[in-house]
């Protein structure tokens, strides 16, 4: 029996195979994207045939957010967006990336949502806050409770998937949740008298979100590479422009199923960069203000919390050349 | 006629009644959640405000518990301050039927946007690619093998104690793997599908195999059958009814793995669309998607049971 199954998947892979060589000549570059505002933004360079114009063939593949991680980690994507820190978490098991886009820094759309009554990060000391350990807003309910003058072991942490947080708030177990853009704002809609009682826009550069490339694809095909950022930098402009906002909000919001005027909201906690403040956040430095001085604090938090268990060289994991070229 | 008792043990009600009956286990759920939805008295445990007044964070449409509308509304009201008002309401997870209704039209009727988007029915179209191929690929070979174990007790030893062993290692533990090693596309749902249902399919189809009349068999031994003539002109034809029978359930088992399936890899198929009108909470969307796969099962079922009436004349006196 196990020699029929395994037949099956050689003949599967195997057919597979076939078509990709068939294809490897003009093989295009594979993106896994999701569910992000500086990640559906790439819609508008693929609703408008950008990359044909800039002559880079690229095809972006939709995934949900953690699977679109799973499936760059098993060598099946070029490149996946992420935050910088899931690039270094996805690095540490196995599949290394560099970063060589900054699309924007989470500017309120991760917020840690307060139940009714709960007004401040102090009210949660001694209470249950729900939280997806090890992701994004864990991290960001510990940079809030610091500034609080608390740390982990004043709450007490239940393990919750993000897109169950507005659930788990509505249930009243928890005296707060952590979690970002669409569930943070459906977790305010569903409970009442809720409250962001401390977001990513109280910390920018907490949370960076990037378009990382693995290494072997980047150093074979970095000339196509260039091109995606040229594309990128059109995107943004698209986007900032008064005149074309609106047509770009429009294709972002059809790319998630909902209407624009929502969509507008989670843009609005979403700060796309332009070149300028991009090349800043490519120098190296301390704090939240460079990339690296975030990825260094990531690194921190992930070790601290037996994400992974070895201190990653945060230096590879970003190349600014392409972005600091234009 | 007329007397006919409704309940009479393991007795056939006349075919009106029983088209009533069948017609009243849809209604009556329908019926249901129509009162639910449309009475205010029955249920209703939220407001939905339709004048925040003077709460500072009420909104128009916003869904709001009753008791937390109450305590706003008598604060309010010691303050001297405008009142908010609002209708009674069920959850945001309780549409009512109208709402789902015209969600069902809509969906469908809702032109994509982008070049790269496609209809809901072509996702629809490719989720049933995405079961047809799992459950064909899976009966290939299944089916034969489950006939061969239920036959020869040789190839019952061989293979049943793995696949008894197999069939309890649940489909989307495999999900990661098949990605690596099928791809990000249909491939991975296609064998998620697959192993979900073919493990079940071929120990179903053995012992179905075995439940032939073992007088048959001596009958046609008697007569001087040999090996394959037996497998081909007695086994066979044997079982045929049951196996068909077997393979409708099969393959209603095989939609239940759709979702997991699905998950797997890019977005796609009707899955993409329940998980991202679920996560934006339109979830009369979700209903409607949830009742079309329904409805493209039974139809498929009932295609299948009439088709099964032409096939096998000889089995309409004791068909289900």
């Amino acid at each position: 029996m196990k020699i029929s199954v395994r037949r099956m998947f050689g003949a599967l892979a195997g057919a597979m195979l076939l078509g990709a060589s068939a294809l490897a000549s003009a093989e295009p570059l594979k993106i896994g994207y999701s569910d992000w505002p500086g990640w559906v933004a790439w819609e508008v360079a693929i609703e408008k045939q950008w990359f044909k114009e800039a002559g880079v063939e690229v095809k972006f593949e939709w995934f949900d957010y953690v699977a679109s991680m799973d499936a760059f980690a098993a060598g099946q994507l070029d490149a996946v967006t992420m935050t910088n820190g899931d690039a270094l978490v996805t690095g540490a098991t196995g599949a290394k990336s560099v970063m060589i886009i900054i699309n924007d820094y989470s500017n309120g759309n991760d917020m840690i949502v307060g139940a009714p009554g709960v007004e401040s990060i102090a009210d949660l000391k001694g209470r249950k806050v729900g939280v997806e350990i090890g992701f994004v807003d864990h991290l960001l309910l510990l940079n809030g409770l610091a500034k609080a003058g608390l740390t982990e072991a004043d709450v007490e942490l239940v393990n919750v998937p993000t897109n169950e947080t507005p659930q788990v708030l509505a249930s009243g177990d928890v005296a707060a949740i952590g979690a970002w853009q669409p569930n943070s704002g459906m977790a305010l809609k569903l409970v009442a008298g809720s409250s962001p009682i401390y977001t990513s826009a109280d910390e920018p550069g907490l949370i960076y979100d990037v378009l990382a490339v693995s290494p072997e694809s980047l150093s074979a095909r970095r000339d196509e590479w260039r091109k995606v950022v040229d594309v990128w930098y059109r995107v943004v402009d698209y986007i900032l422009d008064p005149e074309t906002h609106a047509d770009a909000v429009r294709i972002m919001a059809s790319r998630v199923g909902v209407s624009p005027a929502e969509y507008e909201s989670f843009i609005n906690g979403t700060r796309i960069l332009t070149l300028d403040e991009a090349k800043q956040f490519f120098v190296k430095g301390e704090g939240f203000g460079s990339l690296y001085g975030s990825s260094k604090i990531v690194d921190e938090f992930n070790l601290a919390n037996d994400v992974y268990k070895d201190a990653q060289d945060v230096d590879a994991y970003i190349d600014g050349s392409l972005t600091n070229a234009r | 006629m007329t007397s006919q008792p409704w309940f009479a043990a393991r007795r056939e009600l006349a075919p009106n009644r029983r088209l009533t009956l069948a017609i009243m286990s849809f209604v009556l759920p329908l019926l249901v959640w129509c009162l639910v939805s449309y009475v205010p008295f029955i249920w209703h445990p939220m407001v939905e405000v339709s004048d925040p007044g003077a709460v500072s964070y009420f909104k128009p449409g916003m869904l709001v518990e009753r008791e937390v509308f109450d305590r706003e509304r008598e604060k309010v009201r010691g303050e001297g301050a405008a009142l908010p008002a609002g209708e009674p309401a069920n959850p945001v997870y309780l549409p009512a039927p109208h709402q789902v209704a015209r969600a069902m039209f809509t969906a469908f009727t809702t032109e994509p946007q982008r070049r790269n988007e496609k209809w809901l029915h072509e996702s629809l179209g490719d989720s049933i690619t995405v079961i047809a191929l799992g459950f064909l690929i899976s009966s290939l070979i299944g089916v034969p093998l489950g006939i061969l174990a239920g036959t020869y007790d040789a190839v019952s030893r061989l293979n049943e104690p793995f696949i008894e062993f197999f069939r309890y290692l649940p489909a989307p533990a495999f999900g990661a793997l098949a990605v690596a090693v099928l791809g990000i596309h249909e491939a991975p749902k296609i064998a998620i599908i697959f192993i979900g249902t073919f493990f079940q399919q071929v120990l179903v189809v053995s012992n179905t195999t075995r439940k032939i009349d073992p007088s048959l068999l001596e009958a046609a031994m008697t007569l001087g059958a040999k090996r394959l003539n037996l497998l081909f002109r007695v086994v066979i034809p044997g079982i045929i009814t049951d196996l068909y029978k077997d393979l409708r359930i099969l393959l209603g088992w095989a939609w239940t793995y759709l979702i997991v399936a699905e998950m797997i890899g890019t977005s796609s198929g009707i899955t993409w669309f329940i998980t991202q009108q679920a996560r934006y909470k339109n979830f009369e969307n979700v209903y409607a998607a949830i009742i079309m796969i329904g409805i493209i099962g039974l139809s498929t079922d009932l295609v299948l049971a009439w088709l099964g009436r032409r096939i096998f004349p000889w089995q309409r006196a004791s068909a289900a």
